[in-house]
């Protein structure tokens, strides 16, 4: 069971759903693009504070469902 | 001097000193431990709990000060990892921790891979602790030169003893306890703190434009991509390998509890953070940080403007004991570390508690001395130096823990070479300068993992009995 069952894990795929969204901000890296005077990379930084919240309350969810299964 | 705030400070460290001996007292009586009290203890105030063990007062000073000296992404850069921290660790490790039973890092090490790994792993911590003293010392050391107005070095110094002394004194409890107290307290007096600027500006917008107005870089990416990236990774990470304390909670207590506080733990931390946000640019809007001698200064002198002494004098004394309770409970981590996991455990198993004891004394007074010494001339901006911090242990410890959790064929020597080539490539990174200031864990935590992976499967799996424990962490998925 191990070995498949732990790319289903809702960690796991949470943490990819994390690293996707930290490696847009990275990648992308809008610097010169700004709002109210300050770069987007700030922004999209502090829209993101608002995700890993929401992840975090997903994950809580989720594995709360599963334990009751 | 100031009067009021010194008044406040002395009245604050006796209060707390009491609080701590009480419910120091209150756990030996009942002979049960903190954490595992903590079952009976709900969400709401497990919340503050694992929120006070993962927020470091002095980050949060040093947040604000980097928010101010190299502009306002470089604070959200520190709050994107932050915030992340609580999530990340229970995506990839809470849950096997909880199933492995462990309660420390070190321990986890001997459980999966053996001595070797758990003596250096020891060491690691040992190192990593004794710098991290460095920004605490340099954050209360700028508090109390200000408010006791003395010097920064005589300051540094007088307050290095005092935390010694504490620590020695006090021990664990008592420090677990106040923790828990100054956490509830920094972020009250941080709210209201913002609120009292938002008042004053007349809003958000309006406090981001008088920022802007002072300084035009406030908004700026001022620093090599690498230096918010490999920031962003260490913070990150900073739950996964800071030593033990978020892993107790998780470790003890049970997991739908341990899970819920951690979430509402986030809410907490990002409440904080918000009220920073307000904060740096507050302090940009002073447009006095080129008068300071030192940039991390700015949030003392946001504290002075805009709040009354008196409410001032009681947030700049919590924030004084809480970065003294994260200095004492990095002081007695050093301590054990050497003490209990290295000599007791390995080297002389019949040495006397007294005998003991007495080792983890005197390696405190040298981490203190070695902290002291860095911190008379800091290194760096205290962001920069807690990231230096969590740059080494990810490079050294992150994926040997998380694929020792994940990946059962990871082995004994890959996990012992994964930590080494990590440790040993971060200090020749950081010493040689090649690379922007934070960027190290860019290079150093692949080639650890990389190491790890090659040197594992180069060499014997397992035995069969490891293998099946790792399945074991995995159990609560069908």
């Amino acid at each position: 069971m191990a070995t498949r069952s732990k790319l289903k894990d809702p960690g796991l795929m949470l943490t990819v759903v994390m690293v996707m969204y930290a490696a847009l901000v990275f990648v992308w890296w809008p610097v010169d693009t700004y709002f109210k005077g300050i770069s987007l990379v700030g922004w999209l930084m502090f829209i993101g504070l608002f995700i890993w919240l929401l992840l975090g309350v997903i994950y809580v969810l989720w594995i709360e469902k599963l334990e009751e299964e | 001097m100031q009067v009021t705030e010194s008044i406040i400070l002395l009245i604050y460290l006796i209060v707390i000193t009491i609080i701590g001996i009480y419910f120091y007292r209150r756990a030996r009586r009942s002979e049960s431990d903190y954490f595992t009290a903590g079952k009976s203890i709900n969400t709401f105030v497990g919340a503050f709990a694992i929120f006070a063990a993962v927020a470091s007062s002095s980050s949060l000073m040093g947040a604000v000060g980097s928010g101010v000296a190299l502009g306002v992404p470089y604070f959200f850069t520190y709050a994107f990892g932050v915030i992340a921290i609580l999530p990340f660790v229970m995506f990839l490790i809470a849950g096997q921790i909880r199933r492995s039973g462990v309660k420390t890092m070190p321990d986890f090490f001997k459980q999966r891979f053996g001595t070797s790994v758990q003596i250096v792993s020891a060491i690691i911590v040992v190192i990593g602790m004794t710098f991290y003293m460095v920004p605490q010392l340099t954050a209360s050391g700028l508090i109390g030169s200000h408010v006791l107005g003395i010097d920064y070095k005589t300051a540094v110094i007088a307050l290095g003893i005092g935390f010694t002394l504490y620590a020695a004194l006090g021990g664990m409890w008592a420090i677990t306890y106040t923790d828990l107290i100054q956490g509830t307290l920094m972020l009250v007096g941080i709210v209201v703190l913002a609120m009292f600027i938002l008042v004053d500006h007349s809003g958000l917008s309006a406090l981001i434009s008088d920022a802007l107005a002072v300084d035009p870089q406030f908004g700026d990416i001022t620093q090599p991509w690498m230096s918010y990236f490999g920031l962003f990774i260490a913070f990150l990470w900073f739950g996964i390998i800071s030593p033990s304390v978020v892993m107790r909670n998780f470790a003890s207590r049970d997991a739908k509890t341990a899970r819920r506080s951690a979430m509402w733990g986030t809410v907490l931390y990002l409440a904080l953070f918000l009220a920073g946000f307000v904060v740096t640019s507050a302090g940009a809007s002073l447009g006095i940080v080129e008068t300071l001698d030192n940039s991390d200064m700015i949030f003392v002198s946001v504290v002075e403007h805009y709040l009354p002494a008196i409410i001032g004098g009681l947030m700049l004394a919590g924030l004084m004991a809480a970065i003294m309770s994260s200095a004492d409970a990095m002081l007695l981590a050093i301590s054990a570390g050497i003490a209990h996991d290295i000599y007791k455990e390995n080297i002389n198993k019949q040495a006397s508690e007294r005998y003991v004891t007495g080792i983890g004394l005197i390696v405190m007074i040298v981490a203190s001395i070695v902290g002291i010494l860095i911190a008379i001339e800091p290194p760096g901006l205290i962001a920069i130096m807690v990231g230096w911090v969590g740059g080494f242990l990810l490079s050294s410890f992150g994926f040997p823990l998380v694929l020792g959790l994940w990946w059962k064929r990871a082995n004994k020597t890959g996990a012992l070479m994964g930590m080494l080539s990590g440790a040993i490539l971060f200090v020749i990174l950081i010493s040689s300068q090649v690379l922007p200031t934070n960027a190290e864990p860019i290079i150093a935590a692949p080639v650890s993992l990389i190491v790890m992976i090659v040197v594992s499967l180069m060499t014997e799996p397992p035995s069969k009995e490891v293998q099946d424990r790792v399945d074991y962490y995995h159990q609560h998925i069908h």
